[in-house]
């Protein structure tokens, strides 16, 4: 962070009060869905083994509601849980899942890819002034300069179409945008700088894959870019296949990415892979008016079509 | 005439009109260079941007795709999604970094095997001008992050992340 | 597969003279899994053909490519010689080097260089060919023909006289449609219901048509060749078998005063009634919700009238399943009704013109029943409010056709004709009378058309005034219509006793809720779409749905028979083979991989794609797959260029098959 707009930008740190009101609630709630048996498990965050942190839980016990708790720790996107790639989970039965705004994109575009249906879930939306980056130490306030990149730009604190929204929202400081800021700089390049950035940051990628492991969209059962007849992409972690393979991703999440940024955030070589994403959101929108939304649509933007879209590109 | 450089040249088209097209070209004599390899494909809705990424990475220099004209598809909607598909597809490539002179779309009809001709020409001279396309290739042999940034501007973008 | 065969063709010497076909061939046999390679005068020839066989056996091919001609030309003759040569005829694949090579390069060496590079994209291509059998679908034939007006009938009557069963659904209680309501025809002034009723009677009297009116289309399952459909037939409160049509019961019903829908309100019915005198089936209905029986219960004249005992006041809706092959849609149009403006609907209405408000502004076909010899009035010309002739009558053409602003901006096609004809029929009753017509253009293509119109102004004295209506409104008994006249520029006011409106036409009341059951495609205006506007135009995407009438767009009686017929003549097709056979271009998806997140079915313009649950031994639901119905499969490949995972595939077309060529890069 040795960037100068984050030198001159004041500390600022943003009240979490209403995180405590809404950690009861969800308690509360979790209890009452398990003992009127609503739900059979209820997806949410507890304390992690170290003081201040937060990791994804799930229980079935009215007991253990107790557990449960929101805080700028809980920086996971539940909904992966709910996907076909963790059939374990949908074993359990009916479900309950914690979703900040960000999240319940990510359900509502699960809904619209028929992943599960709308009534089978209830969804306890955390009003969310926003959550710590990667590489914060637990515990920590939360300020400008521990919030998530995602958050700074976030137009979902309250997910307003979850079946209870649960805490308080805080005013919100005025934090200016640091990913708009990259991509116009990006933007404003030309094409083979723009290609000099892109292969530095993804020739130090190492194929780990934890960005597909925790994108809620990445639910195929077997991902085109592990296929071997025939190879789409090298899978190697080399230059060569690591471009293929974030092309490739892009290029899948387009138009269906929720912008939880979750990729970004769990990618051990910091490769901005939310960037991308985010790019091809903004491009959607630009194109087609398309923005992924907290209600399930039938169709995305890329399996629908309008017979007067724009075409000036095409001779 | 000869040129220092002759470009590879990938169309990716559809069987019912660009093919057809081409073939019109054909029976009609037209003369146009011979960089350009034609795969068929049913309907331009059936060509996944993978295969636009792979045509770079085996060394094409140039790529056109090129279906029926709006309202002609033969499955009536192919080519629709097609748009769609491409118009982000070639927005992320440029976001990456591919300079988009080198990906080319159109609607050639049956009829048009004189627009075909003309496509194609005009593809393979501007390709011609602007060289091979490295980018793909080179990383091919790359083993590993280099490290290095040549240039001041992106250096300090690249560090802000 | 690695024992591939390479055939290439001098085509005379429109390939050898700019290809070096030799050193083509001597390239060829360099590559990777080919076996043999030879080049040839004639590859198409018999000769041609034979040595390729005879390659085939001697050689012990396993694949075969053709660099010739394109494969648009000669691509089934060399999968025939294939076959012939006991290949599976998809192992067999053509390189273009004719058109797309030899005819279009004059540089030798570049030619030569670009068609070895063809050869072998094409020959790794074949080595990841897979054998394909083309895809048979049993058909059931009989078909369902869905509407009974004068498209469905003819469809009908074309199909079954062929031989085969028909069914014929229609939703009022008698066939017949709008044609059975029209006076006389355009161009040649018969009358409708002459030429109408004889059919309506050969389709009650048709061995293989069975008849089901005052029924509806409830659902629709399966696909072409295999239609399951459930037909809800409304109850009619009387017993089909037992009524004889005698009609005592409709003399005897107290209810008299109910407006007649057939006659477009302008006359009376009792509440058991059939619409018309010639409906057929001749069997009444009770309207339940105007019937004293079933208002208060203190009725029952019918029941006790009815000798054979036919009236069933219990009588409940009643679902009936039949199985068909082909479906016939036919379901028509209404006239766009502008009293006010529609709800929810882009359509903006025609307050200023009083319909429904003005009783003597009238549409079209108020004025087919006032001039009908079978109608309210026994075809004499008076208008609604008095009774009165009137004098001086005013057709407005274009009453929201081609009106952008008002939300319908086609061309109904029908009215300049109809309002020609007005003007003849209303002359021909009323001499001294004077009709005017507004009008934006007269569009009167067709045979004996132009002369039917021209007739209208020439001899029958119709004055056209070019130019548009602004208002009608109410003064005394006179109707004043309010226009311009272009043609002079000047506006104009004329005192009328009836004004006539051409309003547009529009697809039935449910059109879109039918199209979704059937799975076919509509435009906005919810006329239901061909597959080809050009080249398959009475043929839905859907295959096995077929179109016939107004119910696609506006159109005539004969333009309407024409392509009722072609419906007709398409399933005639369908049933000539007890198999459809099909290309073997079609996805499948692999199940072991597929998500079911049915992208595949979203980007499907064929509806192919189903969902397929997939169950444990003890029934329960493990996942929802995607399912594509080769029978409906029309294999363009979008479903795999979407899917993420590739877990469908488009034989014929796999990523196997591309990437091997693009490997040859």
């Amino acid at each position: 962070m040795n960037n100068s707009t984050e030198k001159a930008e004041q500390a600022v740190t943003i009240d979490i009060s209403g995180y405590d009101v809404a950690t009861a609630e969800i308690r509360s709630e979790a209890k009452r869905l398990l003992t009127e048996k609503i739900v059979d498990a209820v997806v949410g965050y507890q304390a992690g083994r170290r003081k201040g942190s937060a990791v994804p839980v799930i229980i079935t016990d009215p007991a253990q509601a107790e557990k449960l708790l929101f805080s700028p720790a809980c920086v996971n996107n539940l909904s992966i849980y709910l996907t076909k790639a963790k059939k374990e989970i949908r074993a359990k039965g009916k479900l309950a899942v914690v979703a900040k705004g960000c999240d319940l994109r990510a359900l509502a575009g699960l809904v619209g890819e028929s992943q599960f249906k709308r009534e089978e879930v209830v969804i306890i939306g955390v009003s969310c002034a926003g959550v710590h980056r990667a590489g914060i130490q637990p515990g920590e306030p939360l300020t400008n300069s521990t919030i998530a990149k995602k958050c700074r730009e976030c137009s979902v604190h309250i997910p307003d179409e979850a079946d209870l929204v649960v805490g308080k929202l805080p005013p919100l400081p005025d934090l200016p945008p640091k990913e708009k800021e990259l991509m116009e700089k990006l933007d404003a390049m030309t094409p083979a700088l723009r290609w000099e950035f892109w292969k530095e940051q993804f020739t130090r990628c190492i194929r780990c894959l934890a960005c597909r492991q925790v994108c809620p969209f990445c639910y195929c059962e077997q991902c085109l870019c592990d296929r071997g007849r025939p190879q789409a992409v090298d899978t190697s972690p080399r230059p060569s296949g690591n471009m293929g393979w974030h092309i490739v991703r892009a290029m899948h999440l387009a138009g269906r990415c929720a912008g939880c940024a979750e990729c970004e955030r769990v990618c051990p070589m910091d490769i901005p892979l939310n960037l991308l994403n985010r790019k091809m959101a903004e491009e959607l929108k630009e194109l087609y008016h398309y923005e992924a939304g907290m209600k399930p649509v039938e169709k995305g933007p890329l399996t629908s079509y309008d017979e007067k879209d724009d075409q000036s590109f095409i001779k | 005439m000869k040129h220092d450089f002759e470009p590879k040249i990938v169309a990716f088209v559809c069987t019912w009109c660009t093919y057809a097209g081409a073939d019109l070209a054909g029976t009609s004599r037209m003369i146009y260079p011979s960089n350009v390899r034609v795969v068929k494909f049913p309907c331009t809705g059936r060509i996944d941007p993978v295969f636009i990424l792979k045509a770079f990475q085996k060394g094409a220099d140039g790529i056109l795709v090129s279906g029926c004209h709006p309202g002609d598809c033969h499955y009536m909607a192919g080519n629709f999604h097609a748009r769609r598909r491409f118009a982000v597809f070639r927005k992320l490539l440029e976001f990456i970094g591919v300079d988009l002179n080198r990906l080319e779309f159109s609607w050639v009809s049956a009829a048009e095997g004189g627009k075909w001709v003309e496509i194609v020409t005009d593809l393979t001279q501007k390709i011609r001008k602007m060289g091979p396309l490295t980018q793909f290739t080179d990383l091919a042999d790359e083993e590993q992050w280099s490290g290095a940034l040549s240039n001041p501007e992106l250096k300090a973008v690249y560090d802000q992340v | 597969m690695s024992r591939i065969g390479v055939f290439i063709c001098h085509c005379g010497e429109n390939i050898s003279r700019t290809v070096d076909v030799e050193q083509v061939a001597q390239a060829a046999r360099q590559m990777t899994g080919v076996a043999y390679a030879c080049d040839y005068k004639y590859m198409c020839s018999d000769p041609g053909q034979t040595l390729l066989k005879k390659a085939v056996a001697e050689h012990k091919l396993e694949g075969i490519v053709v660099a010739a001609c394109s494969p648009r030309m000669h691509e089934k003759t060399f999968r025939n010689a294939a076959q012939a040569a006991g290949l599976n005829p998809f192992l067999c694949e053509m390189a273009n080097i004719r058109e797309h090579c030899s005819w279009v390069h004059d540089d030798r060496a570049e030619a030569t260089t670009k068609a070895t590079d063809i050869v072998r994209m094409l020959v790794e291509r074949v080595r990841k060919n897979k054998k394909l059998v083309p895809i048979t679908v049993p058909v059931t034939k009989r078909a369902l023909v869905i509407g009974g007006g004068i498209a469905g009938i003819q469809a009908a009557l074309d199909i079954a006289d062929c031989g085969h069963q028909v069914v014929l659904v229609e939703r009022e209680p008698s066939i017949g449609g709008h044609m059975a309501m029209l006076s006389e025809t355009f161009p040649t002034l018969d009358c409708s219901q002459c030429i109408m009723t004889p059919r309506m009677v050969d389709v009650i009297n048709h061995p293989r048509i069975t008849l089901h009116t005052y029924s509806e289309i409830e659902c629709v399952d399966g696909y072409i060749g295999n239609f399951s459909i459930t037909i809800k037939k409304k109850a009619r409160s009387v017993d089909m078998a037992k009524c004889t049509g005698c009609g005592v019961c409709m003399e005897k019903c107290p209810q008299k005063k109910i407006p007649n829908e057939f006659d477009k309100n302008l006359g009376f019915r009792p509440a058991i009634y059939v619409p018309f005198p010639q409906a057929v089936p001749n069997t009444p209905v009770i309207d339940r919700e105007h019937c004293t029986k079933f208002i208060n219960g203190k009725c029952g004249v019918c029941q006790k009238v009815c000798g054979p005992g036919a009236v069933d006041y219990e009588q409940q809706d009643q679902l009936v399943v039949e199985q068909v092959g082909a479906i016939v849609v036919a379901t028509g149009f209404k006239l766009y009704d502008i009293t006010e403006k529609p709800k929810g609907s882009a359509i903006k209405g025609y307050g200023e013109f009083g319909h429904g408000k003005i009783p003597d502004v009238i549409d079209g076909l108020t004025f087919e029943r006032l001039a009908s010899a079978s109608g309210p009035t026994g075809g004499k010309i008076v208008r609604p409010s008095d009774g009165k002739e009137p004098k001086q009558v005013v057709f407005v053409q274009c009453v929201g056709s081609r009106a952008r602003e008002k939300g319908i901006s086609y061309c109904s096609k029908v009215c300049c004709m109809y309002t020609a004809k007005h003007t003849m029929l209303y002359k021909h009753k009323v001499h001294d009378g004077q009709a005017y017509v507004f009008f934006m253009d007269a569009r009167t293509p067709g045979k004996s058309y132009d002369e039917f119109w021209r007739r209208a102004i020439e001899e029958e004295e119709a004055v056209y005034v070019r130019g548009m209506v602004s208002r009608v409104y109410q003064k005394g008994d006179k109707v004043v219509v309010m226009g311009s006249d272009i043609a002079v520029g000047v506006q104009v006011e004329i005192e009328a006793d009836l004004v006539v409106l051409a309003t547009a036409i529009q697809p039935r009341d449910g059109a879109d809720t039918l199209a979704q059951k059937l799975g076919i495609s509509y435009d906005k205006y919810n006329f239901y779409s061909e597959a080809h506007a050009k080249l398959r135009p009475v043929e839905c995407a859907t295959a096995g749905i077929y179109l016939a009438g107004a119910c696609q767009g506006p159109k005539d009686i004969p333009d309407t028979v024409a392509q009722a017929s072609a419906a007709a003549a398409k399933v005639m097709t369908l049933f000539s083979k007890d198999q459809l056979e099909r290309e073997p271009i079609v996805a499948r998806v692999n199940e072991k991989f597929c998500v079911g997140c049915l992208a595949c079915k979203k980007v499907c313009a064929y509806g192919a794609v189903e969902e397929k649950e997939i169950r444990d031994r003890q029934g329960n639901l493990i996942r929802v797959v995607a399912y594509v119905n080769p029978g409906l499969c029309s294999g363009c490949g979008t479903c795999q260029a979407t899917c993420p995972s590739k877990s469908v595939e488009l034989d014929g077309y796999t990523d196997e098959q591309v990437m091997a060529m693009l490997d040859t890069l």
